[in-house]
């Protein structure tokens, strides 16, 4: 067998096992039955939610927010980045409150989100971004820190503007580190997609969870875990696929032997 | 580089677009919506059992009739529609009296307008009840002292309750223990034996039944009969600058809960459409009473109770915040 289908087969029987582990434990009494509902009864509940329209607008809101939210982190965190790295003396200025800001728990904003937007999509963009950003800012930070002394110099020499400079020398160097950023923020911002809607109530995945959970619809809230999981596994393989491609010319991904 | 700034383009875009979204509500005027030209009003809910006839309401056509269409937007607690209704992203909001009367001396601008639920008033068949384990040695309020008791929010209406349970049962509440945990988590947290008691309301009430657990109290029936619970309220402001719709409104709500009073077969039939309770609890719960208009002298001795436990800073003004 080849190594490949060897780790697909190891990885299936990890899985079988895993949800043959969900249906034994409480069968077996081990955790009651109601409050952790075997693997069959929440396949049962996810096959009635797929075929329920209410759960496919969930779905929708839940994936606009993501992705509205997402782009918007990724476009301000990587012209806020280049800003900041390119014009004298702006980070070591920006630094400290950079650090400030970051740590704090997007949750955190949850009582500004609602005063400022309700339950609306706006209040979920507000946590979506403000989680995602710093995700894809830092990394940008690194990037641009990386670039090559030598080849800065030497584009400097050849007479390059700002602009071509960042274009030529700055950006390539960057790259791979925006990439892994938007990579973080994309799971981050599922993640705070999913809470906001959870805690708020804004239309969504994590809404429809919290009337799974005060309607006592056990089985229903662990099919809708289920999706944000599936959800997230998914958005992963995503993200790691567009990072494949726009690093094919990196040494990273060719795999090539350095020179 | 042109796929960079056609990025960097849409990434602003966007940015722009949120920040100047719309901030003012809908459209507002003083004159008598009619159901030709119906004005849309934004309700903030809570999607539990209490708010069934709205739906009902909609479904039925009353608030066409009155010359509104409903957009009802569930939110997840008071604490997100209390501020989504002052500042107007809301026209009205569903809301506990209590917390109406904390709000009014919070200096919160909130005015109740029609109203929402109410306690059946009948010791064994209310659709909130005080319960303990099965096989609890508990077996009425006055043996609480020392004990756990789980109430959803601290320093609010089931707080206020259980503190009068306990005392009409001749304990002596103020050695009572509460913590604060979510309905839908009370019947976990009784069966495992990390709280003694629980005022739990439907359905988590059903599912501690369903399980052995047992009732010992009913406290909205202790604090008064015929307790108005929860009222649909709206920001003064909106109150004074649209008195038709605030009455279209409190006639289509009036009329939408004497409907689902008479209509308990419709009510657990529409619970189906914004809730998940499984079908076996939906048979078996306790519907609370929708009655038209809320009870002033129950709503009297619940601001009463709730002064001698501390709860408002001062004297709630019942004229000013009931209709």
């Amino acid at each position: 067998m080849s190594p490949r289908l060897t780790n697909a087969a190891l990885g299936a029987a990890g899985l079988a096992g895993f949800l043959a582990l969900g249906e034994a434990v409480p069968r077996l009494g081990l955790v009651s039955e109601d409050y952790f509902p075997p693997t069959s009864r929440i396949a049962k509940a996810l096959g009635a939610e797929l075929g329920d329209r209410a759960f496919w607008s969930a779905l929708g809101d839940t994936l606009t927010g993501w992705a509205i939210g997402l782009a918007i982190a990724v476009g301000a965190g990587i012209v806020a980045g280049v800003v900041v790295s390119v014009v004298p003396y702006l980070r070591r200025a920006t630094a400290s409150t950079v650090e400030f800001l970051r740590p704090i728990p997007s949750v955190a904003l949850i009582p500004l989100a609602v005063l400022l937007y309700g339950t609306e999509l706006r209040s979920v963009l507000l946590l979506v971004v403000y989680a995602s950003f710093w995700q894809v800012l830092v990394q940008v930070l690194y990037g641009v820190q990386d670039v090559d002394p030598v080849a800065e110099e030497t584009a400097r020499s050849y007479g390059l503007g700002t602009w071509a400079r960042v274009r030529h020398v700055l950006w390539p160097t960057a790259l791979p580190y925006v990439m892994t950023g938007v990579r973080l923020a994309a799971a981050v911002a599922l993640i705070l997609a999913v809470t906001a809607e959870l805690v708020i109530g804004a239309p969504g995945l994590g809404a429809r969870i919290a009337v799974a959970q005060t309607s006592q619809a056990v089985p229903d809230m662990y099919a809708l875990v289920v999706v944000t999981g599936l959800l997230g596994l998914l958005i992963n393989v995503g993200a790691r696929t567009v990072e494949r491609r726009a690093l094919v010319w990196h040494q990273s991904v060719r795999g090539e032997v350095a020179v | 580089m042109r796929r960079l700034f056609a990025g960097l383009a849409v990434g602003a875009l966007l940015v722009a677009a949120s920040a100047c979204g719309s901030s003012g509500g809908s459209g507002s005027s003083g004159k008598s919506p009619t159901s030709a030209n119906p004005t849309t009003v934004k309700v903030g809910i809570i999607p539990i059992l209490d708010v069934a006839p709205l739906y009902l309401g909609e479904e039925k056509g009353f608030f066409k009739r009155n010359g509104l269409k409903l957009s009802l937007t569930p939110a997840q607690g008071g604490a997100a529609i209390v501020p989504g209704v002052v500042s107007g992203q809301f026209q009205f909001g569903f809301s506990n009296v209590t917390s109406l009367m904390v709000a009014q001396t919070n200096g919160v601008p909130v005015k109740a307008v029609a109203n929402g639920v109410a306690s059946t008033g009948e010791p064994g068949a209310d659709f909130g009840g005080l319960t303990v384990k099965k096989g609890s040695a508990i077996k009425s309020a006055k043996d609480l002292a020392g004990k756990t008791v789980a109430v959803n929010t601290l320093k609010n209406i089931n707080d206020t309750a259980v503190r009068e349970a306990v005392r009409k049962a001749g304990g002596d509440s103020s050695k009572v223990k509460f913590v604060e945990l979510a309905f839908d988590q009370m019947p976990a947290a009784l069966a495992k034996g990390q709280i003694d008691a629980a005022m739990a309301v439907e359905p988590a009430l059903t599912t501690i039944k369903s399980q052995g657990g047992t009732e010992i109290a009913w406290p909205f029936v202790d604090v008064a009969e015929g307790l108005t619970i929860a009222m649909y309220f709206t920001s003064t402001q909106y109150a004074q600058a649209n008195p038709a719709v605030a009455k279209a409104f409190q006639k289509a709500v009036a009329e939408s809960l004497a409907y689902a009073n008479t209509h308990p077969d419709e009510v657990r039939k529409v619970l189906t459409t914004y809730t998940k309770i499984p079908a076996n609890l939906l048979s078996e719960l306790t519907l609370p009473h929708w009655p038209a208009e809320a009870n002033r002298p129950a709503i009297e001795v619940l601001e009463k109770l709730g002064e001698q436990d501390g709860l408002f800073k001062k004297t709630p003004d019942l004229d000013k915040l009931l209709p």
